[in-house]
């Protein structure tokens, strides 16, 4: 249709003055508004091609987390059986997928949440698998009947995808008169409601999501899938620094691979280390030393190619 | 404030629909915003009756201008507020008249802005051809435009209409896949669906 038209499209007034000329019928123009608005379209939505083997791989490719790599493996058998089973015209139930994740800062609750909803997605569980991530601030009012409120209009945003709240325990403190509870007794019912089309993920602290669950008894039955992100080893945070650097086209000297395992052992001493970050440590460490390195080399006076790729030791240090 | 929009070929009960949803909703009178072509705006306040006898007639082309309203959506506790606009209605070839192509161009402007699109088919002449609001390539264009949307559906009129149900099952299979609801907008049927599907999406 758009081939009818000598010129090229590039702006919407264009369309508009066509279609008052009597050019194009009015079906016509909305057929190049959609193509124009296709150019526009963020990279983002790129991700939605994504087959359900390169958001696999994606996983696979994160360092640790065995379990959840367990896990996803379990859900994928049971939702191709569940298909098999449909197509023999057998009963049929839909899973509870509703989880609790446990660990630290930076031991990947959130990148893990963000993978589930698209390979749910791709497995024929959720619609959309798009992930909502909200905090007790997202959820709590300020007056009474506020909080059910913010709490639903959360939920709504977060139908046919995941539903993932940070900090979760922060929702039970405060007591009883806290509208902490109110979000909870609305998320629960929701959870009910929406079985079918909505994943709820509580995430935070191992000990005070323990707590939490123990001061809501109810809430434990309610999510039967728990997970323990436990904090990396210096091994493994090794490997995820090679991974980031080798992802972004620099590399290690030896000599700086050698620094930046002594300083992940210190701050393992450290007696924050559980609140330091884990994998978003090394992040931090490896952005800082990425600066570093141009700074160093905004001094030469002549760069070469090894220069660009090299992190020497002399770039890293503490964040 | 999110836009809905009620689109549609010519004749198929755009307008009428605007009046009775906002009656269904509670608006005893409605507040109704003009904007023309040339970009003057004008607002007028009138009776829901009066409305249909003079915004609604049988024959093609009654609605030339922008006509809007606000509703107030009941969502959980809360309400809120949209703005609900009519447009002119969509014709398949290209029309002779200058006016309502301006009044088209108009629409289409209006859709583009939109956050809810809600395209409107007779089911009635959905099975026949040669009505002016028959199902046509106008209608296929829409839905394929509307995709880039997040709220779209089609709403399926005339129900109360004889042989309107069978225009509603061809109309479920030539867009499958996309939400409809059966509606009548003359005796207020199908309003709580549309609710539920504007409700949802704002």
């Amino acid at each position: 249709m758009i081939n009818k038209v000598k010129h090229t499209i590039d702006n919407p007034s264009q369309i508009h003055n066509m279609l008052i000329e009597g050019e194009i019928t009015p079906g016509e123009a909305l057929t190049m508004f959609s193509q124009l608005e296709r150019y526009k379209i963020p990279f983002s939505t790129v991700n939605e091609e994504e087959s359900l083997e390169d958001v696999m791989k994606e996983l696979d490719q994160l360092i640790g987390l065995s379990k959840v790599k367990y896990l996803v493996k379990e859900i994928q058998a049971f939702a191709q059986i569940q298909k098999k089973r449909r197509e023999a015209k057998l009963l049929t139930e839909p899973q509870v997928l509703h989880m609790i994740f446990k660990g630290n800062p930076g031991t990947g609750k959130t990148t893990v949440a963000r993978l589930l909803g698209k390979m749910f997605k791709h497995m024929g569980i959720l619609q959309k698998g798009h992930t909502v991530e909200v905090e007790r601030a997202d959820l709590v009012g300020e007056y009474i009947g506020h909080t059910a409120q913010k709490t639903r209009d959360q939920i709504k945003k977060a139908l046919g995808g995941i539903l993932f709240i940070d900090e979760a325990y922060s929702l039970g403190r405060g007591g009883e008169k806290d509208f902490g509870k109110e979000a909870i007794d609305t998320l629960v019912k929701a959870m009910e409601d929406y079985k079918d089309n909505l994943i709820v993920i509580l995430a935070g602290y191992k000990d005070e999501m323990e707590r939490f669950l123990q001061i809501n008894p109810g809430l434990r039955s309610r999510f039967p899938i728990q997970i323990e992100f436990n904090d990396y080893s210096v091994d493994e945070l090794m490997q995820i620094a090679k991974m980031m650097v080798k992802k972004r086209q620099y590399e290690f000297s030896p000599e700086a691979l050698i620094k930046l395992e002594r300083l992940l052992y210190n701050s393992q001493n450290d007696i924050n280390y559980d609140k330091l970050g884990n994998a978003r440590l090394v992040r931090n460490i490896i952005e800082k030393a990425l600066r570093r390195q141009a700074l160093r080399l905004v001094k030469q006076k002549v760069i070469s190619r090894e220069d660009l790729l090299q992190i020497k030791p002399e770039d890293i240090s503490e964040v | 404030m999110k836009q809905c929009t009620i689109i549609g070929k010519t004749n198929v009960g755009k307008t009428l629909f605007l009046i009775n949803f906002a009656e269904y909703l509670g608006v005893k009178s409605l507040v109704i915003n003009y904007t023309y072509k040339e970009g003057s705006e004008k607002s007028k306040t009138i009776s829901s009756k009066t409305a249909i006898s003079s915004l609604v007639d049988e024959k093609p082309h009654k609605t030339l201008c922008i006509q809007a309203i606000t509703l107030n959506i009941p969502i959980g506790k809360g309400k809120k507020k949209i703005k609900l606009i009519d447009t002119a209605g969509f014709i398949d070839g290209i029309h002779p008249d200058i006016e309502v192509r301006k009044a088209i161009s108009q629409t289409l402007t209006i859709i583009r802005d939109s956050d809810i699109i809600l395209h409107m088919i007779d089911a009635y002449a959905a099975k026949k051809q040669d009505l002016p609001s028959s199902l046509g390539e106008v209608d296929y264009q829409i839905a394929q435009f509307a995709q880039i949307k997040r709220g779209y559906a089609i709403l399926a009129n005339k129900m109360d209409l004889p042989g309107a149900e069978e225009g509603y099952r061809k109309i479920k299979e030539e867009f499958s896949g996309h939400m409809i609801i059966p509606i009548s907008a003359l005796y207020k049927r199908g309003f709580k669906e549309v609710k539920t599907f504007v409700a949802r999406n704002i």
